[in-house]
């Protein structure tokens, strides 16, 4: 079984699109989104409304689909963010503010955990950089695989011990064999804002039968996700980071 | 389709089983007691003839007691102590020609003087009597034995005394130069001589055949046990004639008037009360969908009008229906009013609504309206996968198009987090262009809703043939469940037969059939199974979930992989 799993996606409709096509090029059975389908970019609604389409795609909370439903205040964040947050707002349907509403913000599927941000304490939102985040990951789940969101940047936590991890930043597209049994943690990186100094989308692919995690980076036409943004008056900021993968 | 009376289907059914079951009991019974009888007729033989033994073996004793104190005194008082007339004063002599005389009028018992050294060769010990020797030396104490000894390939009750040497029988057997000269020549030099006062003289035993007297006692049970089964077929015959007057004709009588729709071969294996026990079930299952007060077929619900039922659940009926105004076909799902009662069962039922409602797939009936515990569903036509099955396998073609729907639609409801723990034949129907539907997902759970089922510590729920070991068990059970029951499902599609054929078991049997036999040997070499199916089925169908296929998709890949050539 192959499982895409993709995460922060931030109304950006062409990156979506982009990676929902490469991943039909590589046999892909199941999806799962790791949260924030909204904020930062100019198609939230309908970022929402095709990966609903997607058959057997299941989808978890970020902390921007949360904020967009007032249920955390979005002046908690940044001024970029908190804005177009409260853009979106007005821009999405009840429809998809109900489906936002009733979106989990965990599942444990076989020896597989998903997040967006963190296992632990899933609506705090925490970065996982580091051993001490992610040994409380660890801690939090008996699963052997966690795939996590929220920082933009692809990594791979591997656990040698209770001491002892490799942390490791994940460049490019390439691919890690799971050939012993040591527990991972998988940051899927971001679909629709990279933050690793690499502007194409990310997403991973997880072969069971295989015992593989595959990291994809996928260029997408970017000129028209700028012009949109800029033309529904988003902070030009935004383009910036697209554009350098900030 | 042509409704043909149960009578003709399951004729005979329960008389057949009645009497070929009470004839094997009774048999068995009449053989029990030949045997016990024998057993105790052999015990008694033995018993008497022991007593008997040891009485003959006194009379020798009061023989050679006679000789040695009445006799042989009187001998030397007579003639001088220098002679010894072995015919009147020698005991073994005397005791045995006695003996030898007894039994030529009662050859049954014999008599036997036996030593290790005796003057006589016709008195020396065989084998048998020599290992007695060493049981009797082994502790002067032992004075008598008794048993069995077969000799010949004769058995014999046999009884033994031993004998020692007193003083005066020193003389004979003493040194050979003290012993007298008309002993010294009759029987030489050699037997009989060197032993002393307390030695072991000899072992008289009395020997009795113990063949004819078993012979005549198994001759004795075999004839009762031939008049006890002759009574038993009179007996049997005669009940037979009265059951089925007063049972079998007035209850075939009653089931005629069952209309079943089973096919025939459904009947098969299956008698008159199986089939009045399924009829009732179906009646308190209709009286109780009766119970939601509009009445059915036909009767009106809402807008609707039920006709006549596809199937039924453990929860609902599952009814075809229109549309009063328009005369739409719509298919209806029915709650039992009765069962829902139970909060837990309605909790069921009302995931199963949810999740009806909520899921937009190909092969699931779209929801048109829910109405109370009603839901109305889009017209759903064709044949239940149960009656395509039954008997006969699909062509390979078929098994591809249906299995791969199958596999396609749980897999997408495991994506959605579902598991529907009751994957079965009954549940499924394929319409005209081999389109699957599920029209039944009572015992579904999903991650994102409270799970009653679990909740309420339900034992195993669903029907035992296609629950994995882990569910029969007792355990809610995960999509690996669902996998072993899409492995059981193909194996039926592929050989149109189950591969547990067992109806009532207690559930702890079912768990422990399922851990021993994955596949019955027999079903494997069903031609429209194909070898390289065999292994992937085994291993869907694997007792320990951690050894099943993991994913649906990765079981559908190796299964089209097989069914694609």
């Amino acid at each position: 079984m192959r499982l895409m799993i993709f995460s922060d996606v931030h109304g950006n409709l062409e990156a979506l699109k982009a990676v929902l096509a490469h991943s039909e090029q590589h046999r892909v059975h199941r999806r799962i989104c790791l949260g924030d389908l909204v904020g930062y970019g100019p198609y939230p609604e309908e970022c929402i409304q095709l990966v609903r389409s997607l058959p057997g795609c299941r989808v978890i909370a970020g902390n921007h689909d949360v904020a967009t439903l007032w249920k955390t205040s979005p002046y908690g964040m940044s001024s970029v963010a908190s804005k177009v947050i409260l853009w979106t707002m007005e821009q999405i349907s009840e429809e998809s503010k109900q489906y936002l509403a009733e979106l989990p913000d965990r599942l444990d599927i076989a020896e597989m955990n998903f997040s967006h941000a963190n296992p632990y304490n899933p609506q705090a939102w925490r970065y996982v950089f580091d051993r001490k985040h992610a040994l409380r990951c660890f801690t939090a789940t008996k699963s052997r695989y966690l795939f996590i969101g929220h920082s933009h940047r692809p990594l791979l936590i591997t656990r040698n011990n209770a001491l002892d991890m490799d942390i490791q930043p994940v460049p490019g597209t390439i691919r890690f064999k799971l050939s012993d049994t040591r527990r991972r943690i998988f940051n899927c990186g971001s679909v629709g804002q990279p933050r690793d100094r690499d502007p194409r989308s990310c997403y991973v692919i997880f072969d069971t039968r295989q015992h593989q995690v595959e990291y994809y980076r996928t260029p997408y036409d970017m000129t028209e996700t700028l012009r949109a943004a800029q033309q529904v008056g988003l902070p030009a900021m935004i383009g910036t980071r697209l554009k350098k993968g900030l | 389709m042509k409704k043909t009376p149960v009578r003709q289907r399951v004729n005979g059914n329960l008389r057949t089983r009645f009497f070929a079951r009470s004839a094997l009991l009774l048999a068995g019974g009449c053989v029990v007691i030949s045997l016990l009888t024998f057993l105790n007729t052999r015990r008694l033989l033995m018993d008497e003839a022991l007593e008997k033994s040891e009485v003959i073996l006194q009379e020798v004793e009061a023989i050679r007691s006679y000789v040695q104190n009445e006799l042989r005194p009187q001998m030397y008082a007579l003639h001088g102590k220098d002679t010894f007339i072995i015919e009147a004063m020698s005991t073994t002599y005397v005791s045995v020609t006695i003996m030898d005389t007894f039994g030529q009028f009662m050859p049954d018992y014999i008599y036997r003087r036996a030593s290790l050294n005796p003057h006589n060769p016709r008195n020396l010990a065989d084998p048998f009597e020599e290992e007695m020797f060493d049981w009797f030396e082994a502790d002067p104490e032992r004075t008598f034995w008794q048993g069995i000894v077969k000799k010949d390939n004769k058995e014999f009750f046999i009884s033994m005394v031993p004998d020692y040497f007193l003083a005066p029988c020193i003389r004979c057997h003493g040194k050979v130069e003290d012993a007298p000269e008309s002993l010294v020549e009759r029987y030489g030099r050699d037997g009989g001589f060197r032993f002393k006062e307390g030695d072991l003289a000899g072992i008289d035993s009395i020997s009795i055949p113990v063949s004819a007297s078993l012979r005549k006692a198994i001759q004795g049970s075999i004839f009762l046990c031939i008049a006890m089964l002759a009574a038993m077929l009179l007996w049997l015959f005669l009940f037979n004639r009265l059951f089925n007057t007063l049972v079998v004709e007035r209850l075939t009588g009653m089931l005629a008037s069952i209309q079943e729709k089973s096919s025939r071969k459904k009947m098969q294996n299956r008698d008159e009360l199986d089939v009045l026990h399924d009829s009732l079930g179906s009646l308190r299952q209709y009286v109780r969908s009766a119970g939601i007060g509009e009445g059915l077929q036909p009767g009106f619900i809402g807008n609707y009008v039920a006709k006549h039922p596809l199937s039924v659940g453990a929860m609902s009926w599952l009814y075809h229906g229109t549309e009063a105004n328009t005369g739409i076909p719509v298919s209806l799902k029915i709650g039992f009013a009765g069962t829902l009662k139970n909060p837990l069962y309605l909790a069921c039922y009302e995931t199963e609504m949810h999740l009806m409602s909520s899921l937009t797939l190909p092969n699931l009936p779209r929801v048109k309206e829910t109405l109370g515990n009603v839901l109305v569903l889009d017209d759903i036509s064709g044949d239940c996968l149960a009656s395509l099955v039954t008997g006969q396998p699909l062509s390979f073609a078929k098994t591809r198009i249906i299995f791969a729907q199958l596999c396609k639609l749980v897999a997408t409801l495991h994506a959605q987090g579902i598991v529907h723990h009751d994957l079965r034949p009954g549940i499924f129907f394929i319409d005209a262009k081999n389109q699957l539907l599920l029209t039944d997902m009572g015992l579904a759970s999903s991650d994102l809703l409270p799970d009653p089922v679990t909740a309420a510590g339900l034992g195993p729920q669903g029907d035992p043939v296609f629950l994995a070991p882990e569910q029969l068990s007792g355990k809610r059970g995960d999509p690996r469940s669902d996998i072993y029951s899409l492995g059981v499902l193909l194996l039926l599609m592929s050989t149109g037969q189950s591969p547990f054929t067992e109806q009532k078991i207690p559930l702890q049997q079912w768990v422990e059939l399922k851990e021993q036999e994955v596949i019955p040997e027999s079903l494997t070499k069903t031609k429209t199974l194909p070898d390289q199916l065999i292994p992937i089925i085994q291993r869907a169908m694997s007792a320990l979930p951690g050894q099943r296929y993991q994913w649906v998709e990765d079981f559908w890949e190796d299964v089209d992989g097989v069914l694609n050539k």
